[in-house]
């Protein structure tokens, strides 16, 4: 955590960074030709006044920033050169504050001493004996499992600065990382939350203690973006570790992420570049790619409702979700514990900034192992230098090899396997239908659809052989229960737990059973969880992304 | 000599076309150090300015005095900031393995190699990327036949590369009052072009030797693009990159030059050889040969309609009569003049297909 001191340093930092830019060409070939300091402020101006339209009239905040903005408008008339930029710094000031605002150590301290292991505490205080009237209170730490390549992590944290990169399906993957990273005894992580977060009923008060930092999505001034993007900069050479989110958003498809947010992802780079620059100690940053694999996803319906909603195109923001309500969390809660079943934390293995492997010392690797000095990407005639399409590429790169570690470190469920045979069943047993029609064929309130026991038997039989061989290529990673079924040749262990999640938490079961049949009452839903297995190539199956028109949508 | 003066510039591979790059660069005033895989050969490079098993019969013409041949890899490569690799695509990856363990991050790359792995289809990019560290990566190709760039005629080529200092650090080298040399951001779209248009060559070879006369000559060069331009927008390449020296240019240059080996190839089995006999009547490989299962291999597995490159590839592997082979071409289907896909491509929209969406 930074003292109230190195706050304020990070702040006049990041002020500084963002309007030395101004004028200057973007390190994002898509943000076009540099702007001229007035017209940045009246973009700004523009974009602001635009969001501040939408508010509430009568909420505070609101209006003082009407207030602000009516001042900037009318200073910025007859203002000149100078006074232009010191426009522009009151704000960028601002906005660097509102960015830190929660950042704030004596917050921290305070929450700190009120509730300490953050998460812990959170969650016994989530599961209050009022909630669960005489049911013993459940421990969440027996039922996330933290795997992977953890043994490195301390190590590599005294010897440069991590970014924890997580694949991100729920809400719940920011507290869970927190968990995390405590359980392994490693200090919080830096962390940017959405302001929705922070206003969330339930977590809302525990947000300071996760390291977090505010985003306010509702912001499009580029500026603003320009000023989140140098303050997770800033933070990383200051030394802090982060957590970033790197597919920007949660999954609304339920699959894993395809491609990733190039602007933050960007900053390992630039910050590792600028550390070796300013000859700063300890100056590597350390990429560690890590799944979150949930048998059942909290904001599951809202989030594939959102993604069918109009692919492409879906409403960003969601604040009143799943995430919000006691009696979902509730269900969920209880569902996770009475069937015993598991989140896994997965953490992949550690990399520098330009994708490559590091060791347990933090040593760069080329393709077959050997330790290579990293920082010669960045050399010209044996000097560091600048480059922004230099480094743009090496993010792509970033880039490509988390979408790999994803891919191989996702851990695969029961409920993933069971949605996936069933809907290559329907999928298959109506090959003209796209997937709009298939899904409305499916259930959709009217009648139901149902499946043959022993041929879904049969299908996952197959998947299984076909899982089996991915896992022992290394390309994917399976539950216990995944395990069990097939090291025991035993589908119906499988089955019964698919079954069992599925009949738990959802307001309908996904599947149901009934007699020798299963009937698939949630056609979205089962969709949803088909999809974590998607991009794998199974059964023939068509990708995910076949199914979805030009434009195509996020995460896809 | 000017051994005096560290080189800042490498040559892997003294064949044909590498020695030429070697050459081009060394007469412009750059020292330049080339890698025989022979002591012999690197011997006679030094001491008679002469390569007599892959360049002979020009008259009057020394090798520029600023190459420093050597046969030891090590000596070609460390500290030498940028590195051009040309070697045969089938011991690319070899090499490349070697090069693996002289390499640094620091150190710039730019390979010559036309052809795809034979069973992985992998591109040389891919390869080094693969075997060795190097990031900042390139290609050179176009219209560049080795022979007459040594005679000193003009001809223009192509660096792609995905890093703007790479493509900089090459050009500065190679660019002359003779040679001209364009930049490319698209790796895949150049690299395929240099591939694929073997094929086209072979058909172009057949095409001759049955006096076919130019307009069908024409039909097939014009065909043949599209139809490599329409496999190389599915594994990834910009469709404008075909328009470029690097595709059409590539292209017409080894269509209508009697001397290259895949348009030999073409004639010899239109005049009724089999492959064997036509490669035994080379000497050597066309890289065309290769190029066309692993092209027929491709749009089998991506659905991309392409007769021409399944009609080169019938008579070329199967044995089918070129003859028999034509008639099929000219009562196929006839399809749009500009493909559908190439029009989507150009306008931006993503491929569509199995791999794209």
């Amino acid at each position: 955590m930074l003292s109230a001191d190195e706050v304020a340093k990070l702040v006049s930092e990041v002020t500084e960074r963002v309007i030395m830019r101004v004028g200057s060409p973007s390190d994002d070939p898509a943000a076009g030709p540099p702007r001229t300091l007035g017209e940045t402020l009246d973009e700004t101006l523009w974009w602001e006044q635009e969001r501040l339209r939408e508010q509430d009239p009568n909420d505070e905040e609101t209006l003082a920033d009407k207030q602000f903005y009516a001042d900037l408008h009318r200073q910025l008339q007859h203002a000149n050169a100078l006074e232009q930029r010191r426009l522009l710094q009151q704000i960028v000031h601002r906005y660097t504050h509102e960015i830190a605002g929660n950042f704030s150590p004596t917050v921290y301290k305070l929450a700190a001493k009120v509730a300490p292991p953050m998460l812990s505490a959170l969650l016994t205080g989530l599961s209050p004996r009022r909630l669960f009237g005489r049911e013993a209170i459940p421990r969440l730490d027996q039922h996330v499992i933290i795997e992977g390549e953890v043994d490195n992590l301390e190590r590599l944290r005294e010897r440069g600065t991590l970014v924890v990169t997580p694949t991100h399906s729920s809400n719940l993957d920011s507290l869970l990382i927190g968990f995390a990273v405590h359980e392994l005894g490693l200090p919080p992580l830096t962390y940017g939350a959405g302001l929705s977060l922070f206003r969330n009923p339930i977590v809302g008060k525990f947000m300071h203690n996760l390291g977090a930092y505010t985003v306010d999505r509702r912001k499009r001034d580029p500026l603003y973006k320009q000023t989140l993007k140098a303050f997770a900069s800033v933070s990383l050479e200051f030394g802090q570790d982060n957590l970033f989110f790197p597919g920007g958003s949660r999954s609304r498809s339920g699959a894993i992420e395809r491609g990733l947010k190039k602007g933050l992802l960007g900053c390992s780079v630039s910050a590792y570049r600028n550390n070796l620059m300013r000859g700063k100690p300890n100056p590597d940053i350390y990429v560690v790619p890590c799944t979150i694999s949930y048998p059942l996803v909290l904001e599951a319906s809202t989030l594939i409702e959102d993604w069918l909603a109009e692919v492409g195109k879906s409403r960003y923001i969601i604040v009143d979700d799943e995430f919000s309500r006691w009696e979902r969390w509730l269900d969920f809660l209880r569902g996770m514990f009475a069937l015993d079943l598991k989140i896994h934390i997965r953490f992949g293995r550690a990399m520098d900034p330009f994708g490559n492997p590091v060791d347990a010392a933090g040593t760069s690797l080329d393709p077959k192992g050997r330790p290579i000095s990293a920082r010669g990407y960045f050399e010209v005639d044996g000097e560091v230098v600048e480059d922004p399409a230099r480094d743009a590429e090496y993010t792509r790169e970033l880039e490509r090899r988390i979408l790999a570690e994803f891919s191989r470190q996702n851990v695969i469920h029961p409920t993933h396997v069971l949605a996936f045979a069933c809907f290559e069943l329907l999928r298959r047993a109506q090959p003209e239908f796209d997937l709009y029609r298939l899904l409305s064929s499916i259930g959709a309130g009217r009648s139901e659809q149902s499946l043959a026991l022993p041929e879904v038997e049969e299908e996952i039989e197959l998947l299984l052989e076909e899982l089996e061989r991915r896992f022992a290529a290394g390309q994917i990673r399976l539950s216990s229960v995944v395990t069990e079924a097939i090291t025991n040749d035993d589908v119906a262990v499988l089955l019964r737990a698919a079954l069992r999640s599925f009949g738990t938490y959802h307001p309908k079961p996904v599947v149901e059973r009934r007699g020798v049949r299963l009937h698939v009452c949630d056609a979205k839903l089962l969709f949803y969880y088909r999809n974590r297995l998607d991009g794998y190539a199974l059964r023939d199956a068509p990708a995910l992304a076949s199914f979805t028109g030009p434009g195509g949508a996020r995460h896809v | 000599m000017s051994d005096t003066r560290a080189a800042q510039v490498s040559v892997l591979g003294a064949g044909n076309w590498g020695t030429t790059i070697a050459h081009l660069i060394g007469q412009n005033g750059f020292t330049v150090k080339l890698w025989a895989r022979k002591q012999e050969l690197a011997d006679e490079i030094n001491q008679l300015r002469r390569n007599s098993r892959y360049i002979s019969g020009l008259e009057g013409v020394q090798l520029s005095a600023n190459i420093v041949a050597t046969a030891s890899l090590a000596e070609a490569v460390r500290g030498v900031p940028l590195v051009f690799i040309v070697i045969p695509s089938q011991a690319f990856r070899s090499v490349c393995e070697q090069l693996g363990e002289l390499v640094e991050p620091s150190q710039l790359a730019v390979h010559a190699t036309k052809g795809l792995e034979l069973g992985t289809y992998k591109r040389m990019t891919e390869i080094m990327l693969e075997e060795t560290c190097l990031r900042r990566i390139g290609v050179l190709s176009g219209p560049n036949i080795a022979r007459e760039m040594i005679e000193g005629k003009p001809a223009g080529t192509v660096v792609a590369s995905r890093f703007p200092r790479v493509i900089e650090l090459a050009r500065a080298h190679l660019k002359s009052r003779q040679l001209r040399v364009y930049a490319n951001t698209d790796v895949v779209g150049v690299e395929l072009g240099g591939t694929l248009k073997n094929i086209i060559a072979i058909a172009a070879g057949m095409a001759t030797q049955m006096q076919l006369g130019e307009n069908a000559k024409s039909l097939l060069i014009t065909r043949g693009l599209s139809e490599v331009a329409r496999l190389g927008v599915a594994l990834g390449a910009d469709p404008m990159t075909f328009s470029g020296l690097a595709g059409i240019g590539d292209l017409m240059v080894t269509c209508a030059s009697p001397i290259s080996r895949n348009h030999r190839v073409g004639a010899a089995l239109a005049r009724g050889m089999n492959l064997t006999e036509a490669i035994n009547s080379l000497g050597m490989v066309a890289e065309g040969v290769k190029a066309s299962k692993i092209a027929f291999e491709l749009t089998n597995q991506l659905n991309i309609r392409s007769p021409l490159i399944h009609g080169v590839y019938r008579v070329v592997h199967e044995g089918l009569d070129p003859r028999a082979a034509l008639s099929e071409l000219m009562d196929a289907a006839v399809q749009d003049d500009i493909d559908p896909s190439l029009v989507r491509a150009a306008n931006g929209s993503p491929p569509r297909g199995p791999h794209g969406g």
